[in-house]
């Protein structure tokens, strides 16, 4: 009930090309279905657009008494593109409201694509600095950067959202980089911080998976306060 | 001094009582009540029992109610706005009292082996649980009531003055079966009403001189002031009726204190339009400010828990909410303890109200207020054959019920049945899967008819064991019928019948679907061994393990949902629109009460994996872990699909660690997932939202937190008043989920 506005079901699919060292769903970074090492739970399941669309639908009434939706998450959603692009027409068809909650790392001739069945896009912002995003989330920023830029000139609703790490990405030069980009988009709606949670440790555990970041502690309500002052949120 | 100041004291010393109640009398699944103990010199030596300690008929209770309330321990706090504290249930004072089985001067015992066969709760002898129109009593006070009742007397042949002196009998059991006869009961009727007002007076006017008799040692001139005003109200309403806001909440308070000492009636009535006409008098006439009328508020809810509805359409279909409706429910944010309110939420309602108490809900974390969905009850109760106009007078004034004050008998409540038990019936008598459906189908239809002659059996003997004689005063017809709310009295009868153990039943019925039907991953009979092994041995362990991860009634598209919503059509198959055999109207509900452990003991194993003696299913809910993601919205979704639908209820009884309470969009997102949930035909919502840090360490060590008040079921209770597995299923129900 986080991802987005309102009530919302949050469908997750599997596979995301980036590596982020603080991963809090790291069960979705491989595109395969897995068997976690500690339990014997799968964890992912093949479902048709209908499977997933009748999941969905169950909370209609949801949607429309809280202003909520769907949202496609993951991973990175816009690695199962076809099938992301279907469910999102099928969801707009519906009546429902769609979010895509992405990474950015896509061509943008699918966010092109997506454009007239989306009506909010939750984007990612990690790191300004193009070698330090590369070193914490394998990938490097520009393309995310650029995409951005052309869905705020398209005109597009979108919400920045920023995973803060304590001493990862929360110096305060990362924080006025970030300020600075943001303030320069004209559509952003709202900029949210979603601050570093040691859930993924756990499921590395599960998966058998070696986290990065290893951090047992949340951040402190002084790391908070001082996020929420730099950041127009 | 200031109210605030009067609060914090008023608040501590409750606290203080709860725990001196739990030192004396141990752990209790039971609402709080506002009960204070009497002091431990006072003996209880009641006038009026046979050999064997019971007492019944309408002489023997107005007998010893009378002596009850003319030796009743006076309580009188300085800080208080109202005298009194109750401290006695008579209906517990017989000998041999179980809650689970009423004291009954007649043999039924022709009903009692389908009754055990089936694990029923009869309702057979059980009291109030329906609501009083305390208009009634506003109108005319005890002392236009006691001219009424004599009054009628007269009519019915009777003296026209009281008896010199109250005699009782022990028990009167003679049937009441010709005119001469009902002539002769309404006379001994008025007879006891009598005594039982002139009881009510005698403690309404000793708790004056008491209260009056504190000024004279109280030093603080704050405190005399407000105990000689204690005093001067008490000292009225012996006779008159009460004209002012204090005047009115101090009515309220004795009669609901008496009523609970008669029975423990908890039933209150929609308060804010009670109230409404007397604050606004006052207010015009510069008597009080909304300082005051919250403070009398406060005091009332302190007084006692009742269940009282604010808010929701009037019988016009106009909305009352008014500023009295607000006062009621800031007093309610302040009182820290145990507190039964209800808003009805409805379309054409001041969601102001419903936000402000929502916000209360989350911000308190005390389990109260609850919400009530208009429009399935309206819709539902219409189609019982009653018009809008009554359907939006039905209030919620009970654990899960609702009632219209002054003009229905229902048992709501006190009648149930156990449908783990005939699943269990039905199971042991099937060879195959095809064979459950039906045998289950005609033992529920078994277990119904004899549930209906109980209540039959009940209406037709009750007024002779134990009279509603506090109830009747506040009823329209029992007076001025000469009959008994229970046997005549009252304007409507709607017999309500309860359905327990929906999840285990729905969840067996949907394992043994997916697994044996399905998937033929197992037998029928190697599930029937399972279970009758209480899933004993490497075999049964396998089995368990299968069953019980089949998917949940709650989940969403399983079977067992499919099931839940079957069990629900064969409930009102046999109840809705349908009549006991004496042609008394019934209607269908699911709820558990605080009985899940009680009715799981009578079960052995059950297909879902729930092992012998295990408490069943609560109410409508699913069991715990249902489902791991969008809990919240699959059961507000699975307990809507569930609803009977007649005007009862089937709450969803809701237990949430919102860690994420002060999040800016948590009401808003609590309404929605209500309003959701009352337009999928939702009708009751009961929410504990806590801390489950805190509850985990109450668990532990329940003495650390004696502030700690959660919603157990229809009531909300000290945490450290419920037994230690009552406590257990509290804390296994919690659905960790942000909102």
């Amino acid at each position: 009930m986080k991802d987005g506005p309102g009530i919302r079901t949050s469908v997750f699919l599997k596979g995301c090309p980036l590596r982020c060292a603080w991963c809090h769903n790291p069960e979705s970074q491989a595109a395969e279905i897995q068997r976690a090492v500690t339990t014997g739970e799968v964890c992912g399941r093949v479902m048709s657009v209908d499977a997933v669309m009748g999941e969905v639908l169950r909370d209609a009434v949801f949607y429309r008494t809280s202003g909520g939706g769907v949202t496609f998450t993951g991973g990175e959603p816009m690695l199962q593109f076809d099938f992301l692009k279907t469910l999102c027409a099928a969801a707009r068809a519906a009546g429902v409201h769609v979010a895509v909650d992405t990474s950015g790392y896509a061509p943008w001739e699918r966010f092109a694509e997506l454009l007239p069945l989306v009506d909010l896009f939750l984007y990612d912002l990690k790191c300004m600095d193009p070698a330090r995003h590369a070193e914490l989330t394998g990938v490097p920023n520009e393309l995310i950067l650029g995409n951005l830029r052309r869905l705020d000139a398209a005109g597009a609703k979108f919400w920045i959202r920023c995973p803060l790490v304590p001493g990862l990405n929360d110096s305060d030069s990362d924080l006025a980089a970030l300020r600075a980009f943001t303030s320069a988009l004209r559509n952003m709606e709202k900029l949210e911080i979603c601050p570093y949670h040691p859930l993924g440790l756990e499921k590395c555990a599960t998966f058998g998976l070696i986290p990065r970041y290893a951090e047992k502690a949340l951040p402190t309500s002084a790391d908070l306060a001082r996020w929420r002052q730099a950041l127009p949120c | 001094m200031s109210y605030a100041e009067q609060m914090a004291r008023l608040t501590a010393r409750k606290i203080e009582q709860t725990r001196v109640k739990q030192d004396r009398l141990g752990a209790r699944d039971e609402d709080d009540y506002g009960l204070v103990l009497p002091p431990e010199s006072f003996k209880a030596d009641l006038p009026v029992r046979d050999a064997t300690g019971q007492f019944s008929g309408p002489r023997a209770w107005a007998a010893n109610f009378r002596w009850l309330m003319e030796h009743h321990p006076l309580y009188i706090d300085p800080d208080d706005a109202l005298a009194g504290r109750w401290m006695f249930m008579l209906s517990r004072m017989r000998l041999g009292y179980q809650l689970s089985r009423s004291n009954f001067a007649f043999d039924y015992s022709h009903l009692e082996p389908l009754q055990k066969k089936y694990d029923i709760t009869t309702g057979i002898g059980k009291d109030a649980h329906f609501a009083p129109d305390y208009q009634i009593g506003l109108d005319l006070g005890w002392g236009g009531l006691l001219e009424k009742v004599r009054a009628a007397r007269l009519k019915f042949g009777g003296r026209a003055e009281a008896r010199p002196s109250p005699a009782g009998e022990p028990g009167r059991v003679a049937a009441c079966c010709d005119r001469a006869e009902d002539a002769a009961y309404a006379i001994e009727l008025m007879d006891a009403e009598e005594q039982a007002i002139l009881g009510v007076q005698a403690w309404t006017r000793r708790l004056g001189e008491a209260a009056a008799d504190r000024t004279m040692t109280e030093e603080d001139p704050v405190r005399r002031a407000n105990l000689a005003e204690m005093a001067r109200i008490c000292l009225k309403l012996v006779d008159q009726p009460p004209e002012t806001l204090r005047e009115v909440v101090q009515w309220i308070a004795i009669f609901n204190m008496a009523s609970r000492t008669y029975n423990r009636d908890g039933a209150g009535g929609q308060l804010d339009e009670l109230l409404r006409p007397y604050y606004e008098r006052d207010l015009a006439a510069g008597r009080i400010t909304d300082e005051d009328a919250e403070f009398y508020c406060f005091c009332l809810l302190l007084n006692d828990p009742h269940y009282y509805q604010i808010g929701g359409p009037a019988a016009d279909g106009t909305d009352q909410t008014s500023r009295m409706s607000y006062i009621i429910l800031e007093a309610a944010n302040k009182l820290k303890s145990s507190c039964n309110l209800t808003i009805r939420v409805w379309d054409g309602m001041d969601r102001a109200l419903y936000r402000r108490g929502v916000e209360i809900l989350l911000a308190n974390r005390l389990g109260f207020p609850r919400f009530s969905g208009d429009k399935a009850l309206v819709e539902g109760f219409m189609k019982n054959g009653y018009s809008a106009e009554l359907a939006r007078r039905r209030i919620a004034v009970g654990c899960n019920w609702m009632s219209l004050p002054g003009l229905e008998y229902t048992l709501n409540d006190v009648v149930k049945i156990n449908i783990a038990k005939v699943f269990e019936v039905a199971f042991a008598e099937s060879d195959s899967w095809e064979e459950l459906e039906s045998n289950y189908r005609k033992h529920f239809a078994a277990a119904v008819k004899v549930t209906a002659e109980g209540i039959d059996f009940h209406l037709d003997h009750q007024y002779l064991n134990e009279p509603e004689l506090m109830l009747n005063l506040l009823s329209h017809g029992p007076i001025e019928k000469g009959k008994d709310v229970s046997h005549g009295g009252a304007m409507y009868y709607n017999m309500a019948i309860d359905g327990a153990g929906l999840a285990v039943v729905a969840d067996s019925f949907g394992a043994i679907e997916q697994r044996v039907v399905d998937e033929k991953s197992l037998s029928f009979a190697e599930v029937k061994d399972a279970v009758a092994s209480n899933f004993e041995g490497e075999a049964g362990a396998r089995v368990r393990k299968l069953m019980d991860s089949a998917g949940r009634y709650g989940a969403g598209g399983t079977r067992a949902d499919a099931w839940a919503v079957k069990l629900t059509e064969i409930l009102n198959g046999e109840i809705a629109g349908h009549t006991t055999p004496h042609g008394f109207k019934l209607i269908p509900g699911w709820f558990t009460w605080a009985d899940t452990i009680r009715f799981g003991k009578t079960v052995g194993a059950t297909p879902n994996g729930r092992k012998a003696g295990e408490p069943i299913s609560h109410g409508a809910n699913p069991l715990p872990g249902f489902r791991r993601d969008g809990a919240l919205t699959a059961m507000a979704t699975a307990i809507a699909s569930v609803q009977p639908g007649y005007g009862n209820t089937a709450p969803w009884q809701l237990e949430v660690d919102i860690g994420l309470a002060d999040d800016e969009g948590a009401v808003d997102k609590l309404m929605a997932l209500m309003d959701g949930h009352f337009a999928l035909g939702g009708t009751l919502v009961n929410i504990n939202v806590v801390d489950a840090e805190k509850i985990l360490a109450a668990h532990k060590d329940p003495s650390k937190f004696p502030d700690l008040v959660v919603r157990v079921t229809g009531f909300t209770a000290y945490f450290n008043s419920l037994s230690p597995a009552f406590r257990q299923l509290v804390v296994k129900r919690l659905i960790r989920e942000a909102v």
